[in-house]
């Protein structure tokens, strides 16, 4: 098990003047590492400790990275939740995290369309427990049943997938930039663009703002070579810029998260002139597999380290230990192997994964996943709602047949205090009744759904 | 999915006049994810907002600058023609 200076040795460590962000202006080792070490004694001084808990509920932002740098050093668990969430969502993950420190945004200023916020945060004490496990980090996911799932990630399992990055053919190399769209709250951006690029000495700079003029414009400021890191969402931004300037320096865009049509990547391609890559990874494990030339899609290589297989049509990835804290469920992980969860097939000669889509009700809402058993849990408790059922039908939709006399609006209201916005359903459809088949059970069939009386609006 | 289908097919139209209409904010909405234009919802999320204030600047050809007052009115489709008609339309 790793030590706390890990952080020190993986991740600060390089000259003084090399600039290993750049935040509305270059940020160097030495301004980073004195960032780090401001934080760490505001951390302290609020009695986080060694084998502590932390909770972040920072919007990416230099406090973001330089708290979650300094709550590692110190050697404490850290805790990262997603800005977006509700006072609701933030109230139920602290009961369950019982985190000792919390570190959350006092004034955020600025706009929400920054890649970065600027944020000044506010580090408090909280009446919880030391770590009740050995993980560096902890993640909550969106639950299927029940309380979402609490993902660990030691220091050694992170360690291990910086070293993966290190090892896969068409990553950013040193001296190069990553100009990351994808949150750094998440797997693919704290990882694939924060920890890496800290760790290989590429520099990581989010644009300005997540327009498609300002990703242009990060990538033409400086003349060494740049990666855009993001999730498809920000393919539809690049690919839809009208008239982009010729880029010598934009090497490649690589995107997580999801699968990309065929369409898009070649629109991309023909605009650009540089490779899409795509990469499978999951909360759980980091990266699994990639394709960073674009050359096998949407086929995708197994990550160096890591075996990866299908059993009953489901593929597996190799992991020590199960990522699950709290949870024994053999369906999720057992011997060795995680389930992802994803359909897929592994080519028995080449090995290349396919993936086929999901085998339960997880889907992604710009990289980040939603669990649709979640929100229709969520739906279906509210006061006045009789029935619910909740789809994926190009965005998430929502039918519910309501009490006599409770209006959509207030059930949207209801939604609005549980839900995270990303998660709540785009359309609202008030059914005079919910279809059901000759056992009472509802009706999923969308096309049903679509074709069944409203009541009204 | 969440990744337009065929975004470069989206700049046909070009900016008709000042600042967008409720008929052009619903159209670029819907160029988000190909959904239909009946199927755009009336209030617009973070993602959605992103969406709408690139297309604006692609077609418009202009940066858009919002203050924090804006940004937090920009939670309807309604709200969003108004917004933007101050910030570019007097333009």
């Amino acid at each position: 098990m790793a030590g706390p200076e890990w952080v020190d040795e993986v991740l600060l460590r390089g000259p003084d003047a090399q600039v290993c962000l750049h935040v509305d202006g270059p940020v160097n080792r030495a301004a980073l590492r004195r960032m780090v070490a401001e934080r760490r004694a505001r951390l302290e001084a609020a009695g986080l400790r060694a084998g502590g808990s932390l909770v972040l509920r920072l919007p990416p932002s230099l406090a973001f990275v330089a708290n979650l740098l300094a709550g590692w050093r110190i050697g404490a668990q850290v805790a990262l939740l997603d800005h977006r969430l509700t006072p609701f969502e933030v109230g139920a993950a602290l009961d369950r995290l019982a985190p000792q420190v919390v570190v959350a945004p006092g004034a955020v200023r600025g706009n929400p369309l920054r890649a970065f916020a600027d944020v000044e945060e506010t580090t408090t004490p909280h009446p919880g427990r030391p770590a009740a496990t050995p993980h560096a980090v902890i993640q909550l996911s969106s639950g299927s049943t029940g309380p979402s799932k609490v993902i660990g990630r030691t220091a050694a399992d992170l360690i291990a997938e910086v070293d993966r990055y290190t090892r896969i053919d068409g990553v950013p190399l040193p001296g190069e930039r990553i100009v990351v769209l994808a949150s750094m709250v998440h797997v693919l951006g704290l990882v694939g663009a924060l920890l890496y690029g800290l760790h290989a000495g590429v520099q990581v700079r989010p644009p300005e703002r997540l327009t498609g003029d300002s990703v242009l414009d990060a990538v033409a400021a400086e003349t060494s070579p740049a990666t855009v890191l993001g999730v498809p969402f920000h393919i539809g931004l690049l690919a839809s810029v009208a008239e982009p300037p010729r880029l010598p320096q934009l090497k490649r865009m690589t995107t997580g998260g999801e699968l990309v049509p065929a369409a898009t990547a070649t629109a991309f391609l023909d605009k650009y002139g540089v490779p899409l890559g795509n990469m499978w990874g999951m909360t759980e494990v980091g990266v699994i597999a990639t394709d960073l030339f674009g050359a096998h899609r949407p086929a995708l290589t197994p990550a160096p380290g890591l075996a990866v297989v299908e059993r009953a049509g489901e593929l597996l990835v190799s992991r020590p230990e199960s990522p699950y804290v709290g949870l024994s469920d053999p369906t999720r992980w057992s011997d060795g192997w995680l389930h992802t969860r994803d359909a897929g097939v592994v080519d028995p000669d080449t090995g290349l994964v396919t993936i086929k889509g999901r085998l339960d009700s997880q889907v992604s809402v710009g990289g980040l996943k939603v669990d649709l058993t979640e929100v229709e849990a969520t739906l279906t408790a509210l006061p006045g709602v009789e029935a619910a059922v909740v789809l994926h039908d190009e965005a998430i939709t929502g039918y519910v047949q309501l009490a006599p006399g409770v209006s959509v609006d207030a059930v949207r209201a209801g939604l609005a205090e549980r839900l995270a916005g990303y998660k709540r359903p785009r359309q609202l459809h008030v059914l005079a009744a919910m279809p059901r088949t000759t056992t009472g059970k509802l009706v999923r069939d969308r096309s049903v759904l679509r074709q069944a009386p409203r009541q009204g609006r | 999915m969440r990744t337009p289908d065929h975004p470069a097919a989206d700049r046909g139209a070009r900016a008709s006049g000042p600042a967008p209409g409720r008929d052009e904010i619903v159209a670029m909405l819907a160029g988000l994810d190909g959904r239909s234009v009946r199927d755009v919802s009336e209030s617009i999320e973070s993602m959605e907002l992103a969406w709408l204030l690139h297309q604006v600047e692609q077609r418009y050809g202009v940066r858009v600058e919002l203050d924090e007052d804006q940004y937090g009115r920009m939670t309807t489709i309604d709200d969003a023609v108004d917004v933007l008609r101050e910030a570019i339309g007097a333009a």
